[in-house]
């Protein structure tokens, strides 16, 4: 099968959804150039009303794309770094989230709202968060956070004809990770886990670019454990059962993202672990997640933030 | 445009009952029907009537908060049984009684309504940019007071609908006060019209508690953006009589307000006003007028009747009801 990035994976989504339906739309700040190369080219097919530039200005972008979702449009809304959408809060946690439900149903909101994640960059606390947990914490949001350029493309090409706002977070850690990724048209459903490596010993669940580190420790320890890696691949719907059913098998967990520790989705999905699975546990949950710190920039950033190294250290005090 | 007589009658008629279902409300709460809570536009509702009684079904409207937007809802054909029910908690209500008193109409236009004062802007830019793209010449009507308009998300809706020539005419209800807060304390100039000029916009004063006044106004911008010239600014001044929130005290800052302020704009009460030009005119006679009063109050009743006969919704209602299935 032929190989392309993650990127392109993501371009070539918008390109057939864009194509398979005009109402789809990508309104954002550079989105004409596509600053991570999501959109970029797009423009050229498809023209400027349909890839939208627009003044910097995170707060009337989302109202855009959520009014003209309520009136029968499918908005791509592209905050470039996701810690821009915090600007839009009103309209993403208010507003979208909720208003299909206040409204008695009598209104829907088919809206993307999309942004790039995560640090390794070192580019500094407000251009390097993960902020899964907020949103997985409002009811109202999907929630997809793609770990693959196969999953990447088909989860997108599922958001854009979801009839819900979904929020699509992509690491940036992960724009030139090449996968295969068929030619032919294909869409990946919500809720359905992907195990990245089958194993017996322990499982780890691990989302975005942690399932890069989790692979690599699995690598490492290989020859001392046998790692099952599960890539949830959204967490709201999340596919509890695919984690319960390998934790029913290994006894052992370690739950690895990059948001922040306290109340974060390592929390979430540790808790759910024990309500479902408890009584199959042979040591406590370990997680594996950023410190409860601000993001740091420059070198401390390595500091606040999931390291391989830490996942192996998580995997050794449940095998021990 | 003249209106004919029919047309002025109806203006009327929607005055007086915009007023009728205000005070049905507030009675409601006072009897404990009303579940969550109101905030009364009395004084007010030549803004709503004046704005949308002429408008298309297929034009979006997100009403001025007070009232819970009864003025506009009415004026613009919504159901106003609907609309008691929302606020009376019940299934027939606008939202099936999930909201409490956020009014949804979408075959009227109104798409939904938020709580957060100010978040009306952004999302109004998106029903415009909708009109825009729909090619139907339809417009949209955002309104809001002059509290909102202290808001930043003002500055980054109106920018946008004015760069993109966006069908949507901006109502600003300046009833001098945000809650507690005089509008002099909160806001450096006497109009906020003049925002207008920033955005490259026409921003245009209107006398609020003249329902003609109104509707001329309104009228040239939606002909102006019907027409693709892009967004307006109308700031209609009034007042509201009753206080911030039903039960609250009625001040600003933290004295009361002053009992002659109030007394001077109820001798402009829009409803008296229009009456005695419609009677001064000879459009209609002192027969007419108890008439169009009677009929209201008949209107009233049922709807109040309705309101309290329909059903209480259960815990059912919840099931599947956060997503779109």
């Amino acid at each position: 099968m032929r190989q392309i990035v993650f990127i392109q994976a993501i371009n070539e989504a918008l390109d057939e959804e864009m194509a398979r339906d005009e109402k789809v739309f990508i309104i954002g700040e550079d989105v004409q150039s596509g600053v991570f190369g999501a959109s970029r080219g797009l423009v050229n097919k498809y023209g400027t009303d349909r890839v939208m530039d627009t003044p910097l200005s995170e707060t009337a972008v989302a109202g855009a794309a959520l009014g003209a979702a309520m009136a029968g449009y499918r908005p791509v809304a592209d905050f470039m770094f996701a810690d821009f959408m915090w600007c839009a809060a009103d309209e993403v946690f208010l507003k979208a989230a909720k208003w299909h439900f206040i409204h008695g149903g009598k209104v829907k909101l088919p809206m993307v709202l999309f942004g790039n994640i995560g640090g390794y960059a070192r580019i500094g606390p407000e251009h390097s968060q993960c902020p899964e947990s907020v949103v997985m914490h409002n009811p109202g949001l999907k929630l997809v956070v793609p770990s693959d350029p196969y999953s990447a493309k088909g989860l997108l090409k599922t958001a854009i004809r979801d009839d819900n706002p979904v929020v699509f977070f992509y690491h940036k850690r992960l724009l030139g990770v090449p996968g295969e990724v068929p030619e032919e048209e294909y869409t990946v459903p919500f809720g359905v886990a992907d195990i990245k490596r089958e194993g017996t010993d322990v499982t780890v669940v691990a989302t975005a670019y942690m399932v890069q580190l989790a692979l690599q420790a699995a690598e490492e320890m290989k020859d001392r454990v046998s790692i099952e890696v599960i890539d949830p691949r959204t967490l709201e719907p999340l596919d509890i059962d695919t984690i319960v059913k390998s934790v029913q098998k290994t006894g052992r967990v370690v739950i690895v993202d990059e948001d922040t520790k306290r109340c974060g989705v390592t929390t979430e999905i540790a808790m759910q672990i024990m309500e479902n699975a408890f009584d199959s546990l042979d040591a406590p949950i370990q997680r594996v997640a950023a410190a409860n710190f601000p993001i740091a920039g420059a070198y401390m950033e390595q500091y606040v933030l999931p390291q391989q190294k830490d996942i192996v250290t998580a995997v050794e005090k449940v095998i021990a | 445009m003249a209106l004919d007589r029919e047309q002025l009658v109806l203006l009327y008629t929607n005055l007086v009952r915009a007023r009728k279902m205000d005070e049905t409300v507030v009675k409601g709460l006072q009897e404990g029907k009303v579940v969550s809570f109101y905030h009364s536009g009395q004084g007010s509702e030549a803004v709503g009537v004046g704005v949308c009684t002429f408008l298309r079904d297929d034009d979006y409207l997100y009403p001025h908060h007070r009232g819970h937007g009864i003025a506009y809802i009415l004026g613009k054909r919504a159901n106003v049984k609907a609309f008691l029910a929302e606020h009376y908690g019940k299934t027939t209500g606008m939202a099936g009684g999930v909201a409490g008193f956020h009014g949804v109409d979408p075959e009227h236009g109104i798409l939904g309504g938020g709580g957060t004062i100010g978040s009306q802007f952004p999302v109004s830019v998106g029903w415009g940019l909708a009109c825009k793209k729909n090619g139907r010449g339809q417009v949209t009507i955002c309104a809001f007071g002059d509290g909102s308009s202290n808001r930043g998300t003002l500055h980054e809706a109106m920018n946008m609908a004015a760069v993109w020539k966006l069908p949507v005419v901006w109502v600003c209800e300046n009833n001098l006060y945000a809650q507690f807060m005089p509008i002099k304390d909160a806001y450096p100039r006497e109009d906020i019209a003049d925002l207008a000029a920033g955005y490259n916009m026409p921003g245009v004063v209107v006398d609020g508690q003249d329902v003609i006044a109104v509707h001329e106004a309104v009228q040239a911008a939606v002909e102006r953006a019907r027409a693709g010239e892009g967004p307006s600014l109308l700031e209609c001044k009034t007042y509201r009589y009753r206080s911030h929130s039903e039960g609250s005290r009625d001040i600003a800052h933290a004295d009361l307000r002053p009992e002659e302020e109030i007394e001077a704009w109820k001798k402009r009460d829009p409803i008296k006003l229009f009456r005695e030009k419609l009677l001064e005119q000879g459009v209609v006679k002192e027969a007419d007028i108890e008439q169009i009063e009677k009929e209201a109050d008949g209107w009233a009743a049922d709807v109040e009747k309705y309101a309290t006969e329909s059903p209480v919704p259960g815990p059912e209602m919840l099931e599947g009801s956060l997503y779109v299935q």
